[in-house]
């Protein structure tokens, strides 16, 4: 049976329904990692170094659980066999057996990555081995490189016996199947000849490379991984693609099927407590700077549509000959209520990245991990970021005289001999201005040294990732591990600033108020902050009558200009312990809510607690003259200082996506992308939905919306984050 | 300020931007203040009296104040705002209310937006002498034209307004090569009948029109009631059902290009 028939009988509904039903036990990964060490101390591990340890024990990890595949599946690779139910003295004995073995974590570069699929497609696995044992070869007289690359073939080897065991597993199902023409030994047969294949040659046909891609991706999160990025996935698949459908083996329909297939098994990170965060990439230019949407990026578009879930998180690059026809379709899918895909700018983004130094093909080769964050896919160490909050150093200047005296020494601003510490010495909103930058300046200092502590491991060669190191351009090139200089380009980390909206506005009313209007004076403000404004009624209502960021008034978008260049500078003088880049992001996921849950108020006119503005977003409500005059306010900072990325979180009513009025959304965001505005996303649920779901939640158990950088279930996010959501201004016409 | 500057003033009640259901495009929609007729189920309520109102929303607790005086100069920036947006079908939509009873300043407002090419659609119930018209002639990108029924008993009595007037009118706007496009409001129990459509593509029809929207009834208005301090005369009646817009689009489409908002 051709794979066209295949797919077409394949039910993507029935394969969610099985994906769906819970697995007992807990998702033990370290169990199985232990058990490697313990069999390895059992054979006597004397002479194996650090490196190679840890590829026996991946090797175990990869190899030891039986493999599970789905009624349904056409393209396999599980974590259920990662489930176990272990008693407290198994945890316990699995727990002293790794801590020998300490993994790195987030904040030590250890996942949020995109491999490089490109070349692994190209070599397949046994082509990967042999370029292993050549530099292995090369680099003989380097102990330590030799050793690296030894443990890169282990693991290697792990992930090809890993399929070998999914094809004998596919084989064996097979044997006991009573009827072996129907449409479940088509299936397994599929898998089992796929799955052999990948042991011994190179991917020959689009399903074999997109089952190499997903094993892989599934042996990530054997190792414990998240947000493990898939990728341009409509690029590096496509030679296969277009092979199998020049030949007459492949239609799109049964692309679309296979894709989608794939994508509903990113959904299994349920089974384990929560979604995971996959970034698929589709779109843009290619590294010769041309249009790369291709017919696969509809597939893969489709796909996402069809799945449905939380977990895929897929973002669009759409730079200015993307056709309109792609971006069109990804509105459809965004009105779904979807909230997928993320729209990306080209125009911001590569700029942004170019000014790090990289190859300028490299650049156009990015795509994102996790919510938003740019990455070169397989020529970097895994991502790491972090938050820096401007309205704490606010906060210190206004309310804490120590912080304002030393930022007034700094500057020279004197109350008669000495440095002031009275606010309302403060002559113009030049002068504060200045002594807030001082604080900033200080507070980025701050965050860079302790970034950069909390990042640098002392024992690199000690924590290595032989698996993850395969898949990074130059690792085996150099016999090193991704994270002990063998990447192409060094560490980065992701500074995420918060609260644009809150700090425009509260500066925007501090210079009319205190310096323009000369209503109040900066003690009055100040006072009010501390008394949460009980009390001070007048001046609240002063303050929020101010301008308010995201109505394309000038006089308070300024500070936002000035926040995002002034902060990105500041940045950009920073390097990461091995030399990388300081990005920015303006997107802060959801912390802003509880950022704002540990601060006072702020000279916007927010109380104490309140969540600060959200991302690069206006403060919810306060751009009151609709997307327009968002779109024209927020297209005014200067993104491409924005390495990481922003997110602007839009919501429009499910009408707008309608034939006929999605032209005039596709318009929107051609305007808003060519003005220089970075990324927007949007949900499309309207805001009655919502409101019912809250109060009605067992009636919307599949309700998917857009959080921040990701999409969630409404009605399993916290109270809070709901609220959150409603809040955003929506756009609608009524 | 003098008489004559006076009447250059637009008594705006709102002005909303990315309008997408005012004409084709990316448009900005200057709701102007104060209208001629009175039909029970407007949805616009706030637009009807020309003196300014404070309207409390209970939901949102937001106090909003609609109508001031605004010169055509200070219209016309906020509309310039969006130019980018606008592309080549976009631009500006005079509603209401009623315009057609600011025709003057209306003028006023085109003749600055001209300048930057910027085109404008008018929102009329067009119930309004026909030389109040005569300002706009040959400006206008499209007239769309209110007509609400056949029957000159309802417009008379619950809208407040000639028939023969309007339909007068579109024969006339037609004459004069405008381009017109007709929005027929679908009310349950008022003109949702099949024989007041038929009549309704009759009259149209003999008026020269080629493109009807028909637009279902909704109560997105009523809390804009609530906070008037108003009873809705309508708050109990439900929009029409998918079954009823079929029907009475199909005998609309027998006449003209006939879309459904």
């Amino acid at each position: 049976m051709r794979i066209t028939d295949i797919a077409s009988r394949t039910d993507i509904e029935a394969l969610k329904r099985e994906i769906a039903v819970p697995q007992s036990g807990e998702f033990r990964p370290e169990w199985f990692r232990a058990e490697g060490y313990r069999r390895l101390s059992e054979k006597g591990e004397n002479g194996l170094t650090m490196p190679v340890k840890r590829a026996e024990a991946i090797y175990t990890l990869f190899t030891l659980p039986e493999p599970f595949i789905y009624e349904n599946d056409l393209i396999a690779g599980s974590i259920r066999p990662l489930f176990k139910v272990l008693t407290d003295e198994q945890k316990a004995e699995a727990a002293e057996l790794t801590s020998h073995y300490p993994e790195r974590w987030f904040g030590t570069h250890s996942d949020h990555f995109a491999p490089d699929y490109k070349t692994v497609l190209e070599l397949g696995i046994p082509g990967l081995q042999n370029k292993i044992a050549r530099y292995k070869e090369i680099h003989r007289s380097d102990a330590k490189a030799a050793d690296i690359l030894e443990s890169m073939s282990i693991a290697l080897r792990g992930l090809s016996d890993r399929l070998k065991a999914y094809a004998e597993k596919a084989a064996s199902m097979l044997s006991k199947l009573a009827d072996r023409s129907g449409i479940e030994a088509q299936r397994l047969r599929f898998i089992r000849e796929n799955c052999y294949t990948l042991t011994v040659s190179a991917p020959k046909t689009f399903a074999q490379g997109l089952q190499l891609v997903w094993m892989i991706h599934s042996c990530f999160m054997y190792e414990g991984r998240y947000a493990m990025a898939l990728g341009r996935i409509d690029q590096y698949l496509y030679p296969l693609f277009k092979k199998d459908i020049d030949a007459g083996e492949l239609t799109e329909e049964a692309a679309t099927a296979l894709v989608a297939n794939t994508f509903a098994k990113i959904c299994e990170a349920r089974l384990r407590g929560g979604d995971d965060v996959v970034n698929i990439c589709i779109g843009g230019v290619d590294p010769d700077g041309k249009n790369a949407v291709n017919p696969l990026s509809f597939c893969v578009l489709k796909a996402v549509g069809t799945v449905n879930l939380p977990g895929p998180n897929l973002s669009a690059r759409i730079a200015p000959d993307t056709p309109d026809k792609f971006l069109d379709e990804c509105l459809k899918v965004i009105g779904t209520g979807l909230g997928y895909p993320a729209l990306m700018n080209d125009s911001v983004n590569i700029p942004a990245l170019l000014r790090y130094g990289y190859d300028e093909k490299d650049v156009r080769n990015y795509c994102m991990v996790g919510c938003i964050e740019n990455f070169l896919p397989g020529q970097q160490p895994p991502w790491v970021d972090g938050r820096f909050d401007p309205i704490v150093y606010l906060e210190k200047l206004l309310l804490d005289r120590d912080s304002l005296r030393s930022s007034s020494e700094e500057l020279g601003l004197k109350n008669g001999q000495d440095a002031t510490d009275d606010p309302d010495a403060i002559t113009s909103m030049d002068e504060f201005m200045k002594l807030y930058e001082i604080m900033l300046v200080r507070g980025v200092k701050e965050y860079v040294d302790n970034a950069n502590r909390i990042m640098h491991v002392p024992d690199p060669e000690d924590k290595t990732s032989p698996f993850l190191s395969c898949f990074a351009e130059l690792c085996i090139e150099r016999g090193q591990d991704i994270n002990n200089g063998g990447s192409k380009y060094p560490s980065v980390h992701g500074a995420a600033l918060m609260g644009v909206g809150t700090v425009s506005d509260s500066l925007a009313a501090i210079e009319k108020l205190v310096f323009t209007d000369r209503t109040y004076k900066l003690s009055e403000i100040i006072r009010a902050m501390r008394d949460n404004f009980e009390g001070h009624d007048a001046l609240r209502e002063a303050v929020l009558s101010a301008p308010k960021y995201g109505n394309n008034d000038d006089t308070v978008d300024k500070y936002a200009v000035w926040y995002t260049k002034r902060l990105s500078d500041e940045f950009f003088k920073y390097r990461t312990y091995d030399g990388g880049g300081f990005y920015t992001a303006m997107a802060a996921n959801i912390s802003n809510i509880y950022a704002g849950s540990t601060l006072g108020a702020t000279p916007d006119g927010r109380l104490a607690g309140k969540p600060l503005s959200d991302a690069a977003s206006p403060t919810y409500g306060c751009d009151r003259r609709g997307v327009t005059s968002t779109f024209l306010s927020v297209s005014k900072p200067d993104y491409t200082n924005c390495a990481c990325g922003t997110v602007v979180n839009q919501k429009f009513d499910p009408s707008a996506f309608r034939d006929g009025k999605r032209e005039k959304l596709l318009r929107l965001i051609r305007v808003y992308f060519n003005r220089g505005g970075q990324e927007v996303q949007i949900n499309s649920t309207s805001r009655r939905t919502l409101i019912d779901a809250m109060e009605h939640p067992d009636e919307y158990p599949s309700l998917v919306v857009r959080v921040s950088g990701f999409s969630a279930i409404y009605v399993t996010l916290a109270k809070e984050v709901q609220l959150d959501i409603l809040s955003r201004t929506q756009h609608d016409d009524l | 300020m003098t008489d004559s500057g006076e009447e250059k003033l637009l008594n705006v009640s709102e002005i909303q931007h990315f309008s997408t259901g005012d004409g084709p495009g990316i448009r900005t929609t200057v709701f102007v203040k104060g209208c001629n007729l009175h039909c029970p189920w407007c949805h616009n309520p706030e637009t009807v009296s020309p003196l300014p109102q404070k309207l409390v929303f209970s939901g949102s607790g937001k106090t909003v104040i609609y109508g001031r005086k605004m010169s055509a100069e200070a219209v016309a920036a906020e509309v310039l705002e969006d130019r980018e947006f606008y592309g080549a079908d976009g631009g500006l939509t005079v509603s209401g209310g009623e315009p057609m009873l600011q025709a003057d300043a209306v003028s006023g407002l085109m003749r600055i937006l001209e300048r930057d090419g910027i085109r404008t659609v008018i929102d009329t119930a067009a119930c309004v002498p026909w030389e109040k018209f005569a300002p706009l002639l040959g400006r206008v990108q499209t007239f769309l034209v209110d007509y609400k029924t056949s029957s000159d008993e309802t417009y008379a009595g619950q809208i407040g307004g000639d028939r023969e007037t309007v339909i007068d009118n579109i024969r006339r706007l037609i004459g004069a090569g405008e381009t017109v496009r007709v929005r027929v409001p679908l009310i349950p129990g008022v003109n949702t009948s099949d024989t007041d459509a038929s009549l309704m593509c009759g009259q149209l029809a003999k008026a020269g029109v080629k493109t009807v929207d028909l637009l279902p009834f909704h109560r997105l208005g009523s809390a804009k009631y609530t906070a008037m301090g108003k009873e809705y005369a309508y708050a109990g009646i439900s929009p029409p059902d998918a079954e009823t817009v079929s029907r009475l689009r199909s005998i609309f489409a027998g006449y003209f290009d006939c879309f459904v908002e």
